[in-house]
């Protein structure tokens, strides 16, 4: 670790947890250092959800997002991961400014349904977001490809890291 | 360990799918469940690393909104 090269000391990073709390359901937890109705904005405006959605780590890129954040109001989001290309889209069900969003997941049948609350706790954002599957075999086999998919972009993070430390090495 | 200690863990296990069980007689036989711990916790941790990721750039525009409300702030009371 060399500590020299930052420039200005890292704010502390809030931890991500993940935890399956039952059969059909996922629960992602995280705290967010700015007050609801901003960590909302990034949420429900495609100029910004675009910028935080598709981080590079994920090898894919995002070629369209589309959202039209009110009840009934759908969402559409296209991806190309190498040659391949991917949608997702589905519906919003709740929308409370700075408070609550839910939407569905309709690229499947076993598609999920989302809910995300932005709890304020003294200037900052706590975020809980909650997919509730249609039955344990779809949570299971999202859980899966999720992995799978993430496994092969780790992957080629593992390799390129090897190169530069074999090129670093070399320096 | 008591044997209602025991059952009480084993069914624990049981519903979060880790193992099943199966009652012959008095004999109760628990095998590892359809999911097994190690994969579980693979998949939940690689999960977890999708969003910590997307989170780390949400934080990034997070503080650009913050910046920008400062600076829009400042212009209003000018």
């Amino acid at each position: 670790m060399d500590a020299s090269r930052r420039s200005e000391p890292a704010p502390m990073k809030n931890p991500t947890t993940v935890e399956r709390t039952s059969e059909r359901e996922l629960v992602v937890t995280r705290t967010f250092n700015g007050p609801p109705r901003l960590v909302f904005e990034a949420w429900t405006k495609p100029e910004l959800f675009r910028q935080w959605w598709v981080p590079k780590s994920m090898g894919m890129a995002l070629l369209s997002c589309e959202m039209d954040v009110r009840v009934g109001g759908q969402y559409r989001l296209e991806f190309a991961h190498g040659d391949s290309q991917a949608a997702f889209f589905g519906t919003y069900q709740e929308v409370a400014p700075h408070s609550r969003l839910v939407w569905t997941n309709e690229e499947s049948d076993e598609g999920s349904v989302t809910t995300v609350t932005f709890e304020e706790q003294g200037g900052k954002t706590l975020l809980v977001m909650h997919e509730l599957y249609p039955s344990k075999e779809a949570l299971d086999a999202a859980g899966t490809g999720a992995a799978d998919a993430m496994g092969e972009s780790f992957q080629q993070l593992d390799e390129l890291l090897d190169t530069l430390s074999a090129s670093a090495g070399r320096a | 360990m008591t044997l209602t200690g025991m059952k009480k863990h084993v069914g624990v296990l049981e519903q979060a799918g880790l193992v099943t069980t199966e009652k012959v007689g008095r004999v109760r036989t628990c095998t590892l469940g359809p999911r097994r711990l190690q994969e579980e916790a693979a998949w939940i941790e690689r999960y977890r690393q999708v969003w910590d990721a997307r989170f780390d750039e949400l934080d990034r525009v997070v503080e650009g909104l913050k910046r920008k409300e400062r600076v829009d702030g400042r212009k209003q009371t000018e």
